[in-house]
């Protein structure tokens, strides 16, 4: 899967993809009316478009698996139509070697009231297969997809994951030198998305090149080598993927906390010190280590300890009894405020987490340094690395001190498992079982 | 275009028989009712032209076997244009959604239509051999057989205006309602009613009819299927002319459009 030092699958370089308004009063064209104006093609002028993408750059090595990330909107799919050649940038330029198989939609590709089997010569022309290359590999496409007893139906019958299930099975057996996939994995069961992986993965080992859109960032993690981070049309982020998406989560909670504010602010007025609280830019601090941290700083977390019978530890053994301490400082009485923590795997996927609120603890006041102890008789995780978040905000959500990746623990244990919970347990065996001593 | 064209063979030969089953999907007669429609137009124009009204077009005997030969192009080609023209919003989906080669779709739309011409061929057939052996007319002849050549020039002409046609509809919506008025007021312009000399005398109208581009077209098919003569190299020429600019053209625009099809459909 890594990638290798060849000349790379995709080169884009400074894209600038605008949209034309489709608003009322910008969209109806006729003939008549180009031809008064005398030009078939008209530029767009400022206030009828809508900048999709805006000075985008990235590379993509052969072999590697490349994903973008973003919210709605942020212009991930047409990125990836452009890499596709479906669409064109205003300006910048786009490079793809070798041949491409997109995924953009779901069903893409299907006329609707032919069978599946017409569907898979289809697609497999439009993907430049000869028929008689489509004959050799009809039945290993169908078989893939699990569609036997479906194929000679016609597709408007089919389910949305049995469109994905058929596109997909005919685009990886073309064998593409750059498969483009756009959140299609995440409609298939379970069963099929774990064959999707698998031949990705064998793609990958090939040489060949995947760049991948889904809004699952664990499968993101799980399978790409760099992730870009899209914002409103600009890139805001590429590198390795725990980062990105790590980076990207946290500017999501932010921009979530940010509203809370402003929904409150709103219900409360302007009055008195709600309002300067909201004026106090939250600011997320991004350090060398991948920790972030934002919130109002009314009251802040000076200091998260991990502590082992009494004494600060960066590692235990599954099952020590532990306790997280943290140290707070208000600026400002506070009467409505909740302590948080939290324990996610490094990948994001969380373990455990819980607050004051949620214990039915209710605030009165906050105010000077305070100590705030969250005692575990047996933290009985399995073993791995752990990252620690902690917090305090209002009922409400809105963060004074948020500290995502506060503090990373390892965890040791006698034996390996799957999962994260180790919790205490014994083998037994009775009747006709026998282990080597 | 021709070579991106030839490239996608496989999928403009598969689309075309897909648009053709799904024009006789469910009907009773299937592909009989390409025979049907002919052989209907055949009888009733006999019977109003050559019965009913004893017609006085020149020597174009029997009127509705010179009728038809004829006619049958001009419906080969209007719908050609008329199907290619929506071709491209019609399937917006595919479009939107897939990469798909966007200049397959009017020039199935033109394959699709000849077929359909070619099945209604034997019905002409039939009837220039019942009025050559049957009825002593002296129509057809050896000529028939450079009747492909004919259908090869007419090809890229009526290729090439579904492409120019197709990618401007997705941009003018009003497009295929123009196309359509044009189509009606082309029909009487061309010489399929009226053999070409009956118009010479009428000045204006002569002009008009010689500068429709699709008056060469339409006269090869007569001149070899109806009256059994080769035509000069003159006429060929004009329509291979005709042909080429169309096809350039036409996929001049197209390609000059495509850059913002895919947002526009």
């Amino acid at each position: 899967m890594s990638a290798t030092a060849s000349a790379p699958a995709i080169v884009a370089s400074g894209i600038t993809k605008m949209y034309r308004r489709m608003a009322p009063g910008f969209q109806l064209r006729t003939l008549k009316s180009a031809l008064l104006e005398g030009s078939l093609v008209r530029g767009l002028s400022p206030e009828e478009a809508i900048v999709a993408l805006s000075d985008v750059s990235f590379e993509v090595a052969k072999g590697e698996a490349f994903g973008l990330i973003g919210s709605n909107g942020s212009g991930k799919s047409t990125l990836l139509k452009l890499v596709a050649g479906m669409l064109r940038p205003d300006s910048g330029t786009v490079a793809v070697d070798g041949r491409v198989a997109a995924l953009i939609e779901l069903g893409a590709g299907f006329p609707p009231e032919i069978s599946g089997r017409e569907n898979v010569y289809i697609n497999g022309a439009v993907l430049g297969l000869s028929r008689r290359e489509v004959d050799q590999r009809l039945d290993s496409i169908v078989d893939f997809s699990g569609l036997e007893d479906f194929i000679d139906e016609p597709v408007k019958t089919y389910s949305s994951g049995m469109y994905v299930r058929l596109g997909f099975a005919v685009a990886i057996h073309t064998a593409p030198d750059v498969l483009l996939v756009d959140e299609v994995l995440a409609v298939g069961d379970e069963a099929f998305a774990h064959r999707c992986l698998r031949k990705i993965e064998e793609l990958l080992a090939s040489g060949r090149t995947l760049l991948l859109v889904s809004h699952s960032l664990s499968l993101m993690e799980g399978i790409c080598d760099r992730l870009l981070w899209l914002d409103r049309g600009k890139a805001q982020m590429v590198g390795e993927p725990r980062r990105v998406a790590d980076a990207y989560r946290e500017a999501v909670a932010e921009e979530e906390g940010r509203r809370h504010r402003e929904e409150k602010e709103r219900e409360e007025g302007t009055a008195g010190e709600n309002s300067r609280a909201g004026a106090i830019e939250s600011t997320a601090v991004d350090s060398s280590d991948g920790s972030r941290r934002w919130g109002s700083r009314q009251a802040e977390i000076t200091a998260v300890r991990l502590l082992v019978a009494g004494e600060e530890r960066y590692h235990l053994k599954s099952g020590e009894p532990a306790t997280l301490e943290l140290t707070v400082e208000a600026r400002e009485r506070l009467d409505d405020f909740v302590f948080g923590v939290a324990l996610s795997t490094p990948r994001g996927d969380e373990v455990w987490g819980t607050n004051t609120d949620l214990e039915g603890w209710r605030p009165e006041r906050l105010e000077g340094s305070a100590r705030v102890r969250v005692e575990i008789p047996a933290l009985q995780l399995a073993a791995g690395e752990y990252v620690v978040d902690v917090a305090v905000h209002s009922r409400e959500g809105a963060p004074y001190d948020y500290r995502k990746g506060a503090l990373s623990l390892s965890v040791t244990a006698p034996s390996a498992a799957i999962g994260v919970y180790r919790p205490p347990h014994q083998w037994r065996f009775d009747g006709g079982v026998r282990w080597v001593k | 275009m021709l070579a991106r064209l030839l490239h996608f063979r496989g999928l403009l030969l598969t689309l075309t028989a897909r648009e053709l089953k799904a024009r006789y999907r469910g009907s009773l007669l299937g592909f009989l009712w390409s025979l049907v429609n002919p052989l209907l137009l055949l009888a009733v124009y006999t019977l109003v032209f050559d019965v009913v009204f004893k017609n006085r077009a020149g020597g174009a005997q029997p009127y509705a076997v010179f009728l038809l030969s004829g006619l049958f192009p001009w419906i080969w080609f209007s719908g050609a244009l008329l199907d290619g023209t929506v071709s491209l919003s019609a399937n917006a989906g595919l479009l939107r959604k897939a990469v798909f080669p966007a200049e397959v779709l009017p020039v199935v739309s033109t394959l699709a239509s000849l077929v359909h011409y070619l099945l209604a061929l034997p019905v002409l057939l039939v009837a220039l051999a019942v009025a050559r052996f049957g009825l002593h007319h002296p129509v057809g002849g050896w000529s028939i057989l450079l009747l492909p050549a004919a259908i090869l020039v007419q090809l890229p002409f009526t290729a090439g205006l579904a492409l120019a046609l197709a990618a401007l509809n997705v941009h003018f919506k009003d497009v295929r309602d123009l196309l359509a008025n044009l189509l009606t007021l082309a029909f009487f312009l061309t010489p399929i009613l009226y053999p070409l000399e009956t118009v010479a005398r009428v000045r204006p109208l002569a002009l008009l009819v010689a500068a429709n581009p699709v008056t060469p077209f339409v006269r090869l098919y007569q001149e070899l299927l109806f009256f059994g003569r080769v035509p000069g190299p003159g006429l060929w020429l004009q329509a291979a002319g005709l042909a080429l600019v169309a096809w350039a053209i036409g996929s001049w625009i197209f390609e000059r459009l495509s850059q913002t099809l895919v947002e526009a459909v």
